[in-house]
């Protein structure tokens, strides 16, 4: 592959302090290494970096979350313990608005970066576990956005939980588990808090750490796909730069762009905190889930709207999950031997779902916001 | 009196001036900066002859004069066009005053967009000395303009203490000269030239990351390293001449910076503070980018990372100029006209005769009939919610919206009536120690127009005892 030529000006960084750690920790091989591996250079690298950019809010989650922890209390002092982290605490505002913006940022950035997997084909073999245990992370990342979000325990939190949990629990057999395991008794409670608390604190990043390791090793040992323009370029037509320092540096760029986002949304728009949930007060008009979840939201709506009752939801939530099985069996349909027909079927398909999963949302938040007016 | 036209509803008028200015800053700065970049790109690719560079610069005279003549004018004009709207007394005060400054800033101008298109259409079909001196020609021009509309802006910071003596006596032309040369008016120009000459490197970076870096290494990383050096004197410089404005800044407009800095811990801070974060923050990163990019490694340097630098210049650009405009609180002409339009000299008249008889907001039949004292029925509480309406458009609309910007509705969605009535009556009085005082004009009228006000603001947050 042809390479580009600033990388192999590129002098390996030499000081006292490098050589000092280098006798200790032999840095000139880990070097050496992350040299040897290149990522590709075409027009499309721009959808590279989305995996890192996630992986940039995971991180400002991680940090922001640990600094939250020190100050929230779960359970019945929920919400007083969230009201001074944004009122009393110095700067408890900027890490909570910082922790609420970056994970609806990182949900966003995972939806892209799987798009951009998906039409690169990058889930050809042999990526397809890098596939499976992407989407694994998207599931996590939205589980982690759910439960987080009750937290705070401000009425849209009480109540958009309840709704989000309503769901599953119109299931048969389902409502007696999801009572008793997930929300800890009938209703939304300062129980069902703790129990959020730790799945969001403990159980998810302990999981979501072994699946993202296993990814990043996946991404490490396989590289980053070629898209099917650049495959059939002959071998040496195709461009590369090396991992370290070129593509790494480019990669941090876009953390520091991310940052700067990040930044500006907690500055500008700080992430309020609405009055105390009253479980005995009526819902607020037009109470709706995060945006991630509304078109699911919204889809059983308009399904229910033609199938109503428990039949509507059971055929809705039959509908997502077959269509969640067949978004992972992908790599199984578009193969390379498949021949590129249905390649271009599984493509058009892909921009339906992007498309129908915008309407959704789209159509979600019009109603949400006709109600209200 | 004057009539304003606008009642723009989610934004209010001052989001529609605003986004306008910011994109017209953008681009209106880089028509400066990017006016001398040019000239001096050429003579460095005429001297060492460079025919590779004469072909990107060709490419990037073409994307400057589309950019700057087409964008930059329309938008110029849109900003003057927007201000006569949504603030007619603040605009009648700068035409009354500056007619003769926007006559010059004019000329200026005409000779620049002039130059810019004969630059660009001349290329290769004149001899290069002439070429070179119409690119200094309309650098000399642009900046010029820049001369000139600088001091009309920096003028509603400070006017002056000169131009303030004869403010409101129908002689304030007289004080022409020292209205346009008021005390933020040099550190101003400094700071907006220096933000030129960075802005024309950023721009540039566009047209160089477009340079392909196999095809031509050498070119681009030359083209980049030598835009990256038009950054230099603002990231030097501009710390000294913000220092040097500030020190020229009103003390009541520092305070609400002050203020800001002293909560930013609670997550109280003033918007100006916040405003001027974003422009610390966004300006590093700039530097940092540019530096480790387009400096260390200008062959990895792309089309998306000049995107990104150009949106962060402009959250940027966004940021100063809107701290700038926050800066002025609550005033639109320094220690004159208050962002509502109310003259300072004007409060008491006001408060003793009504504000209603003289609302811009009320035709004439109208303002006989909210002078009319209604005695009967439903018509009284429509009549007193009426000249409610009036107040709040006369008064409040210059900043606030009812359910988008600064949303009453949300502002006051825990007040009863009763606490409405409250900050009502601190802002009327206007006392000396008064924190709204930092930041809002006074409520000027008669106690019962204030009523009617009240009354009106509790219809917008329906609760018991509102109505």
């Amino acid at each position: 592959m042809a390479q580009s030529s600033s990388s192999v000006s590129d002098a390996p960084p030499r000081g006292p302090i490098y050589e000092w750690l280098n006798d200790r920790l032999g840095l000139d091989w880990f070097l050496a290494f992350a040299r040897k591996k290149t990522v590709p250079d075409h027009a499309h690298t721009f959808w590279y970096y989305w995996g890192g950019i996630s992986l940039f809010f995971f991180v400002v989650q991680l940090v922001s979350g640990i600094l939250l922890l020190m100050y929230y209390r779960p359970g019945e002092q929920a919400y007083d313990s969230v009201r001074e982290i944004t009122y009393a605490i110095d700067f408890g505002w900027l890490i909570r608005s910082a922790h609420s913006w970056s994970a609806n940022l990182m949900v966003l950035a995972v939806f892209i970066h799987m798009f951009s997997v998906f039409f690169m084909k990058a889930y050809r073999k042999p990526r397809e576990f890098g596939w499976w245990s992407g989407l694994v992370l998207l599931g996590l990342t939205m589980v982690f956005g759910f439960s987080g979000y009750l937290l705070p325990m401000d009425d849209l939190a009480y109540f958009a939980t309840q709704v989000g949990l309503n769901i599953p629990k119109s299931l048969p057999g389902m409502g007696p588990i999801i009572e008793q395991l997930v929300q800890g008794g009938p209703d939304v409670s300062s129980v069902t808090i703790q129990r959020f608390f730790a799945l969001h604190v403990v159980v998810l990043p302990l999981v979501f750490l072994g699946v993202l390791a296993f990814h990043l090793w996946l991404v490490f040992k396989h590289g980053s796909a070629l898209p099917p323009s650049e495959e059939v370029k002959p071998e040496p037509q195709r461009r590369s730069i090396p991992f370290f320092p070129n593509f790494m540096l480019k990669d941090l760029a876009m953390w520091l762009f991310a940052l700067n986002l990040l930044t500006l949304l907690a500055f500008l728009y700080p992430w309020p905190l609405g009055p105390q949930a009253d479980p005995l007060a009526a819902a607020p008009e037009g109470i709706h889930p995060e945006w991630y979840f509304m078109s699911q939201f919204q889809a059983l709506k308009v399904i229910g709207r033609y199938v109503p009752g428990m039949a509507g939801e059971l055929l809705g939530i039959g509908l997502f999950s077959m269509g969640g099985v067949l978004w992972g069996l992908i790599p199984f349909f578009d193969t390379r031997k498949a021949g590129a027909a249905r390649a271009r079927a599984i493509t058009w398909f892909g921009l339906a779902v992007v498309l129908g999963l915008a309407a959704l949302t789209v159509m979600g938040y019009w109603e949400v916001w006709s109600v209200a007016e | 009196m004057n009539y304003p036209l606008w009642d723009v509803p989610v934004i209010g008028g001052m989001w529609v001036i605003g986004g306008i200015a910011i994109i017209h800053v953008m681009i209106s700065h880089f028509a400066i900066g990017g006016g001398f970049y040019l000239p001096m790109a050429e003579r460095k690719a005429l001297r060492e002859g460079r025919d590779d560079w004469m072909q990107v610069l060709r490419k990037h005279a073409k994307f400057f004069m589309v950019l700057t003549a087409v964008f930059g004018a329309v938008t110029g004009v849109g900003i003057w066009f927007s201000i006569g709207l949504a603030n007619p007394e603040g605009t009648s005060t700068l035409i009354h005053n500056f007619v003769f400054g926007w006559a010059m800033e004019y000329a200026f101008f005409l000779a620049e967009i002039t130059a810019a298109a004969v630059y660009y259409y001349t290329w290769g079909r004149v001899s290069d000395r002439l070429h070179l001196m119409i690119g200094w020609i309309y650098a000399g021009t642009a900046w010029m303009s820049l001369v000139i509309i600088n001091g009309i802006l920096a003028f509603m910071l400070t006017p002056g203490r000169a131009w303030l003596e004869v403010a409101g006596t129908g002689d304030e032309a007289a004080r022409f000269w020292s209205a346009f040369f008021n005390p933020t008016y040099f550190p101003s120009l400094a700071l907006r030239t220096l933000v030129c000459i960075s802005l024309a490197g950023i721009w540039a970076f566009v047209t160089a990351s477009r340079i392909d870096s196999y095809a031509q290494p050498r070119l681009k990383t030359e083209v980049l390293r030598w835009s990256v050096k038009w950054l230099i004197p603002s990231f030097v410089l501009l710390p000294f001449c913000f220092a040097w404005y500030l020190a020229m800044v009103p003390e009541q407009q520092l305070n609400l910076l002050e203020l800001g800095i002293s909560t930013i811990g609670q997550g109280t801070f003033t918007q100006v503070t916040r405003a001027a974060l974003v422009t610390v923050m966004t300006s590093a990163t700039i530097a940092a980018i540019a530096y480790l990019f387009a400096w260390r490694h200008p062959l990895d340097f792309n089309f998306g990372h000049a995107c990104a630098l150009l949106f962060l210049a402009f959250a940027a650009t966004g940021a100063t100029e809107y701290a700038r405009e926050m800066l002025r609180k609550p005033y639109v002409v320094g220690d004159h006209m208050y962002s509502n339009g109310v003259r300072k000299s004007d409060v008491d008249r006001f408060n003793r005769d009504g504000y209603l008889t003289r609302s811009p907001w009320a035709r004439p039949a109208e303002r006989a009939g909210v002078a009319a004292v209604v005695t009967s029925g439903s018509q009284v509480e429509a009549a007193h919610l009426g000249r409610g309406w009036l107040m709040f458009r006369g008064q409040c609309m210059a900043c606030h919206t009812i359910d988008g910007y600064r949303s009453m509705r949300r502002l006051l969605a825990d007040r009863d009536r009763e606490a409405i009535g409250s900050i009502l009556t601190m802002l009327h009085e206007y006392k000396e120690d008064s924190t709204y005082r930092a930041y809002m004009p006074p409520l000027v009228g008669l106690p019962e127009e204030v009523d009617a006000l009240g009354d009106y603001l509790a219809t917008l947050t329906p609760k018991p005892g509102n109505t």
